[in-house]
Protein backbone atom coordinates (compact mmCIF):
# COMPACT_ATOMS: atom_id res chain seq x y z
CA UNK A 1 0.00 0.00 0.00
CA UNK A 2 1.51 3.55 -1.09
CA UNK A 3 0.92 6.78 0.22
CA UNK A 4 -1.06 9.19 -2.00
CA UNK A 5 -0.03 13.00 -2.06
CA UNK A 6 -1.44 15.64 -4.11
CA UNK A 7 -0.33 19.27 -3.49
CA UNK A 8 -3.15 22.19 -3.40
CA UNK A 9 -3.98 24.68 -6.19
CA UNK A 10 -6.50 27.54 -6.13
CA UNK A 11 -9.10 25.27 -6.51
CA UNK A 12 -8.32 21.66 -5.09
CA UNK A 13 -7.28 20.68 -1.91
CA UNK A 14 -3.76 19.46 0.01
CA UNK A 15 -4.11 15.67 0.02
CA UNK A 16 -2.40 13.29 1.98
CA UNK A 17 -3.11 9.36 2.33
CA UNK A 18 -0.77 7.35 4.35
CA UNK A 19 -0.44 3.92 4.27
CA UNK A 20 -0.31 4.32 8.22
CA UNK A 21 -3.72 5.26 7.96
CA UNK A 22 -4.02 9.31 8.07
CA UNK A 23 -5.41 10.75 5.83
CA UNK A 24 -5.32 15.09 5.40
CA UNK A 25 -7.56 16.44 3.24
CA UNK A 26 -7.51 20.98 3.57
CA UNK A 27 -7.85 24.02 1.62
CA UNK A 28 -10.25 24.73 -1.40
CA UNK A 29 -12.31 21.88 -3.79
CA UNK A 30 -13.60 23.13 -6.60
CA UNK A 31 -11.83 21.28 -9.43
CA UNK A 32 -12.80 21.97 -12.89
CA UNK A 33 -13.77 18.22 -13.10
CA UNK A 34 -14.61 16.88 -9.62
CA UNK A 35 -15.13 13.26 -10.19
CA UNK A 36 -11.75 13.03 -12.38
CA UNK A 37 -9.61 14.97 -9.67
CA UNK A 38 -11.27 12.96 -6.77
CA UNK A 39 -11.02 9.28 -8.60
CA UNK A 40 -7.26 8.14 -7.14
CA UNK A 41 -8.48 9.72 -3.51
CA UNK A 42 -11.35 7.30 -3.96
CA UNK A 43 -9.37 4.30 -5.18
CA UNK A 44 -6.41 4.67 -2.59
CA UNK A 45 -9.73 4.36 -0.23
CA UNK A 46 -10.96 1.37 -1.22
CA UNK A 47 -7.79 -0.61 -1.09
CA UNK A 48 -6.83 0.95 2.13
CA UNK A 49 -10.48 -0.89 3.14
CA UNK A 50 -9.84 -3.90 1.28
CA UNK A 51 -6.13 -4.02 1.73
CA UNK A 52 -5.69 -7.26 3.81
CA UNK A 53 -2.44 -4.84 5.29
CA UNK A 54 -4.19 -2.80 6.69
CA UNK A 55 -4.06 -1.84 10.54
CA UNK A 56 -7.77 -1.51 10.34
CA UNK A 57 -7.37 1.98 11.94
CA UNK A 58 -7.85 5.08 9.69
CA UNK A 59 -8.28 8.52 11.36
CA UNK A 60 -9.54 11.15 8.41
CA UNK A 61 -8.57 15.13 9.58
CA UNK A 62 -10.51 17.58 6.74
CA UNK A 63 -10.28 21.46 6.93
CA UNK A 64 -11.92 22.55 3.63
CA UNK A 65 -12.36 26.28 3.51
CA UNK A 66 -14.74 26.05 0.54
CA UNK A 67 -16.30 23.43 -1.47
CA UNK A 68 -18.35 23.41 -4.17
CA UNK A 69 -21.60 21.55 -4.87
CA UNK A 70 -19.91 18.51 -6.75
CA UNK A 71 -17.46 18.50 -3.74
CA UNK A 72 -19.47 17.68 -1.73
CA UNK A 73 -21.40 15.08 -3.79
CA UNK A 74 -17.72 13.60 -3.73
CA UNK A 75 -17.32 13.74 -0.08
CA UNK A 76 -20.97 11.88 0.61
CA UNK A 77 -19.40 9.20 -2.00
CA UNK A 78 -16.28 9.07 0.12
CA UNK A 79 -18.35 8.97 3.89
CA UNK A 80 -20.49 6.25 2.06
CA UNK A 81 -17.52 4.05 1.30
CA UNK A 82 -16.08 4.41 5.45
CA UNK A 83 -19.70 4.15 6.23
CA UNK A 84 -19.87 0.51 4.89
CA UNK A 85 -16.39 -0.49 6.04
CA UNK A 86 -17.34 1.32 9.56
CA UNK A 87 -18.01 -2.12 11.67
CA UNK A 88 -14.54 -3.53 10.67
CA UNK A 89 -12.28 -0.53 11.46
CA UNK A 90 -11.81 1.91 13.65
CA UNK A 91 -12.51 4.77 11.88
CA UNK A 92 -12.02 8.39 13.37
CA UNK A 93 -13.43 11.55 11.33
CA UNK A 94 -11.94 15.05 12.04
CA UNK A 95 -14.51 17.89 10.25
CA UNK A 96 -12.22 21.12 11.71
CA UNK A 97 -13.46 24.63 10.45
CA UNK A 98 -13.17 28.49 10.94
CA UNK A 99 -15.87 29.12 14.21
CA UNK A 100 -16.65 32.54 11.29
CA UNK A 101 -17.25 29.76 8.36
CA UNK A 102 -21.61 29.10 9.22
CA UNK A 103 -20.86 27.13 5.71
CA UNK A 104 -18.42 24.33 6.39
CA UNK A 105 -20.03 24.25 10.01
CA UNK A 106 -23.31 23.77 8.37
CA UNK A 107 -21.73 21.14 6.03
CA UNK A 108 -20.29 19.13 8.91
CA UNK A 109 -23.49 19.13 10.65
CA UNK A 110 -25.36 17.91 7.79
CA UNK A 111 -22.57 14.38 7.14
CA UNK A 112 -23.32 13.71 11.16
CA UNK A 113 -26.83 13.59 10.30
CA UNK A 114 -26.54 11.59 7.22
CA UNK A 115 -23.75 9.14 8.74
CA UNK A 116 -25.15 8.59 12.12
CA UNK A 117 -22.71 5.82 12.84
CA UNK A 118 -19.54 7.51 11.81
CA UNK A 119 -17.24 8.45 14.29
CA UNK A 120 -17.01 12.60 13.30
CA UNK A 121 -16.43 15.16 15.62
CA UNK A 122 -17.18 18.73 14.87
CA UNK A 123 -13.90 21.21 15.65
CA UNK A 124 -14.08 24.81 14.98
CA UNK A 125 -10.82 26.91 15.32
CA UNK B 1 -18.56 52.23 -26.04
CA UNK B 2 -16.21 54.17 -24.29
CA UNK B 3 -13.96 53.19 -20.80
CA UNK B 4 -16.03 56.19 -19.03
CA UNK B 5 -19.59 54.79 -20.47
CA UNK B 6 -18.82 51.37 -18.89
CA UNK B 7 -17.31 53.06 -15.89
CA UNK B 8 -20.14 55.07 -15.50
CA UNK B 9 -22.63 52.22 -16.08
CA UNK B 10 -20.64 49.76 -13.37
CA UNK B 11 -20.62 52.81 -11.21
CA UNK B 12 -24.50 53.21 -11.10
CA UNK B 13 -24.86 49.45 -10.47
CA UNK B 14 -21.65 49.03 -7.81
CA UNK B 15 -20.58 46.52 -9.64
CA UNK B 16 -17.52 44.96 -8.32
CA UNK B 17 -16.20 43.60 -11.19
CA UNK B 18 -18.05 42.44 -15.02
CA UNK B 19 -16.93 39.95 -17.15
CA UNK B 20 -18.09 39.02 -20.61
CA UNK B 21 -16.14 35.84 -21.65
CA UNK B 22 -16.42 34.18 -24.87
CA UNK B 23 -14.40 31.07 -23.19
CA UNK B 24 -15.26 30.90 -19.74
CA UNK B 25 -11.90 28.74 -18.10
CA UNK B 26 -11.54 27.37 -14.98
CA UNK B 27 -8.24 29.71 -14.03
CA UNK B 28 -10.85 32.69 -14.30
CA UNK B 29 -13.06 31.40 -12.35
CA UNK B 30 -10.66 30.97 -9.80
CA UNK B 31 -9.36 34.39 -10.67
CA UNK B 32 -12.35 36.25 -10.10
CA UNK B 33 -13.30 33.99 -6.98
CA UNK B 34 -10.10 36.14 -5.68
CA UNK B 35 -11.36 39.05 -6.27
CA UNK B 36 -14.27 38.53 -4.19
CA UNK B 37 -12.04 37.46 -1.51
CA UNK B 38 -10.09 41.04 -1.82
CA UNK B 39 -13.44 42.51 -1.60
CA UNK B 40 -13.86 40.82 1.56
CA UNK B 41 -10.40 42.66 2.42
CA UNK B 42 -11.10 45.67 1.24
CA UNK B 43 -14.16 46.06 2.96
CA UNK B 44 -12.96 45.20 6.37
CA UNK B 45 -14.40 42.18 6.76
CA UNK B 46 -14.26 38.67 8.27
CA UNK B 47 -12.54 36.79 5.25
CA UNK B 48 -15.64 34.37 5.56
CA UNK B 49 -17.88 37.94 5.70
CA UNK B 50 -18.48 37.13 1.50
CA UNK B 51 -18.85 33.95 2.00
CA UNK B 52 -22.33 32.86 -0.07
CA UNK B 53 -21.31 35.56 -2.47
CA UNK B 54 -18.27 33.55 -3.06
CA UNK B 55 -20.25 30.41 -3.23
CA UNK B 56 -23.16 31.27 -5.42
CA UNK B 57 -20.01 32.77 -7.85
CA UNK B 58 -18.47 29.50 -8.36
CA UNK B 59 -21.83 27.59 -8.61
CA UNK B 60 -23.01 29.98 -11.52
CA UNK B 61 -19.83 29.97 -13.44
CA UNK B 62 -19.05 26.51 -13.28
CA UNK B 63 -22.66 25.72 -14.31
CA UNK B 64 -21.60 28.07 -17.52
CA UNK B 65 -18.78 26.84 -17.99
CA UNK B 66 -19.59 23.03 -17.77
CA UNK B 67 -22.86 23.86 -20.12
CA UNK B 68 -20.71 25.23 -22.36
CA UNK B 69 -18.52 21.70 -22.86
CA UNK B 70 -20.84 19.85 -22.94
CA UNK B 71 -22.56 21.48 -26.08
CA UNK B 72 -19.32 21.78 -28.54
CA UNK B 73 -15.92 21.23 -28.14
CA UNK B 74 -15.03 25.24 -28.50
CA UNK B 75 -17.01 25.35 -25.40
CA UNK B 76 -18.01 29.10 -25.86
CA UNK B 77 -19.87 30.10 -23.06
CA UNK B 78 -20.47 33.46 -24.43
CA UNK B 79 -21.49 34.44 -21.03
CA UNK B 80 -21.87 37.56 -18.92
CA UNK B 81 -21.55 37.57 -15.85
CA UNK B 82 -21.01 40.25 -12.76
CA UNK B 83 -21.17 41.41 -9.08
CA UNK B 84 -22.66 43.99 -7.23
CA UNK B 85 -23.19 45.56 -4.18
CA UNK B 86 -26.22 47.25 -2.93
CA UNK B 87 -24.82 49.49 -0.42
CA UNK B 88 -28.14 51.08 0.64
CA UNK B 89 -29.47 47.06 1.26
CA UNK B 90 -26.04 46.17 2.28
CA UNK B 91 -26.10 43.21 -0.03
CA UNK B 92 -24.39 42.28 -2.73
CA UNK B 93 -25.65 40.36 -6.11
CA UNK B 94 -24.59 38.28 -8.66
CA UNK B 95 -25.76 38.16 -11.92
CA UNK B 96 -25.53 35.96 -15.40
CA UNK B 97 -26.91 35.64 -18.42
CA UNK B 98 -25.97 32.59 -21.18
CA UNK B 99 -27.57 30.98 -23.86
CA UNK B 100 -29.13 27.80 -23.85
CA UNK B 101 -31.45 25.72 -26.37
CA UNK B 102 -34.87 24.55 -26.01
CA UNK B 103 -33.96 20.96 -24.35
CA UNK B 104 -31.86 22.94 -21.86
CA UNK B 105 -34.64 25.50 -21.33
CA UNK B 106 -36.86 21.95 -20.39
CA UNK B 107 -34.45 20.39 -17.87
CA UNK B 108 -33.67 23.96 -16.12
CA UNK B 109 -37.02 25.47 -15.81
CA UNK B 110 -39.06 22.66 -13.40
CA UNK B 111 -35.38 22.87 -11.43
CA UNK B 112 -35.75 26.11 -10.48
CA UNK B 113 -39.61 26.13 -10.10
CA UNK B 114 -39.21 23.93 -7.29
CA UNK B 115 -36.53 25.77 -5.89
CA UNK B 116 -38.44 29.15 -6.13
CA UNK B 117 -41.35 27.02 -4.39
CA UNK B 118 -39.55 26.00 -1.64
CA UNK B 119 -38.77 27.21 2.24
CA UNK B 120 -35.06 27.94 3.58
CA UNK B 121 -35.74 24.31 5.44
CA UNK B 122 -37.51 22.51 2.59
CA UNK B 123 -34.23 23.80 0.48
CA UNK B 124 -31.85 21.99 3.11
CA UNK B 125 -33.57 19.01 3.02
CA UNK B 126 -34.41 18.63 -0.61
CA UNK B 127 -30.61 18.99 -1.06
CA UNK B 128 -29.54 16.59 0.77
CA UNK B 129 -31.88 13.87 -0.46
CA UNK B 130 -30.40 15.30 -4.12
CA UNK B 131 -27.08 14.31 -2.82
CA UNK B 132 -27.69 11.47 -0.93
CA UNK B 133 -29.63 9.14 -4.36
CA UNK B 134 -27.15 10.97 -6.68
CA UNK B 135 -29.63 12.39 -8.68
CA UNK B 136 -28.09 15.06 -11.01
CA UNK B 137 -24.46 14.20 -9.98
CA UNK B 138 -23.65 13.38 -13.69
CA UNK B 139 -25.01 16.47 -15.60
CA UNK B 140 -23.07 19.14 -17.02
CA UNK B 141 -24.01 22.51 -15.23
CA UNK B 142 -27.08 22.93 -13.08
CA UNK B 143 -27.20 19.96 -11.25
CA UNK B 144 -27.75 20.41 -7.34
CA UNK B 145 -25.38 23.31 -8.17
CA UNK B 146 -28.29 26.15 -8.22
CA UNK B 147 -30.29 24.14 -5.05
CA UNK B 148 -26.79 25.16 -3.08
CA UNK B 149 -27.23 29.06 -4.90
CA UNK B 150 -30.58 29.22 -3.39
CA UNK B 151 -29.31 27.75 0.21
CA UNK B 152 -26.93 30.26 0.17
CA UNK B 153 -28.79 33.59 -1.81
CA UNK B 154 -31.49 35.86 0.23
CA UNK B 155 -32.98 35.60 -3.24
CA UNK B 156 -33.25 34.18 -6.48
CA UNK B 157 -34.93 35.26 -10.03
CA UNK B 158 -34.41 34.31 -13.22
CA UNK B 159 -35.70 34.59 -16.82
CA UNK B 160 -35.59 33.12 -20.16
CA UNK B 161 -35.85 35.21 -23.26
CA UNK B 162 -36.61 34.03 -26.26
CA UNK B 163 -34.23 34.82 -29.62
CA UNK B 164 -35.81 32.90 -32.03
CA UNK B 165 -34.60 29.63 -33.39
CA UNK B 166 -35.21 28.17 -30.16
CA UNK B 167 -32.72 29.59 -28.28
CA UNK B 168 -33.23 31.97 -24.86
CA UNK B 169 -31.02 34.29 -23.05
CA UNK B 170 -30.97 32.09 -19.39
CA UNK B 171 -30.72 35.03 -17.02
CA UNK B 172 -29.98 34.37 -13.66
CA UNK B 173 -29.78 36.79 -10.45
CA UNK B 174 -28.97 36.11 -6.60
CA UNK B 175 -29.03 38.41 -3.90
CA UNK B 176 -26.55 37.30 -0.96
CA UNK B 177 -26.58 39.19 2.52
CA UNK B 178 -23.20 40.60 3.68
CA UNK B 179 -22.63 38.24 6.78
CA UNK B 180 -21.09 40.73 9.56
Amino acid sequence: MEDLFIAATQYTPHIAMRATGVVDISGKSYPENTFDFYKPVMLWLKNYLTSSQSNKQLKINFEIVYFNSSSSKMFFDFFDLLDEYNDRFNIVIEWRYDEENDIANESGEDFVADFPKLNIALKAF
Amino acid sequence: MGADTIRKLTEEDGVVFLIYASFLTQMLISSIADVIEKEAEARGLESTGLNGVYTVLIELAQNMMNYAKSKDQAARTDGLIWVGRDPQNDHYYVQSRNLVDLQDRQKIEPKLNEILSMDSETLKARYRELRRNGLYAHEHGGGIGFYEIAKRAQSISCQFVAIGNDKFYFDFKATIAVKK
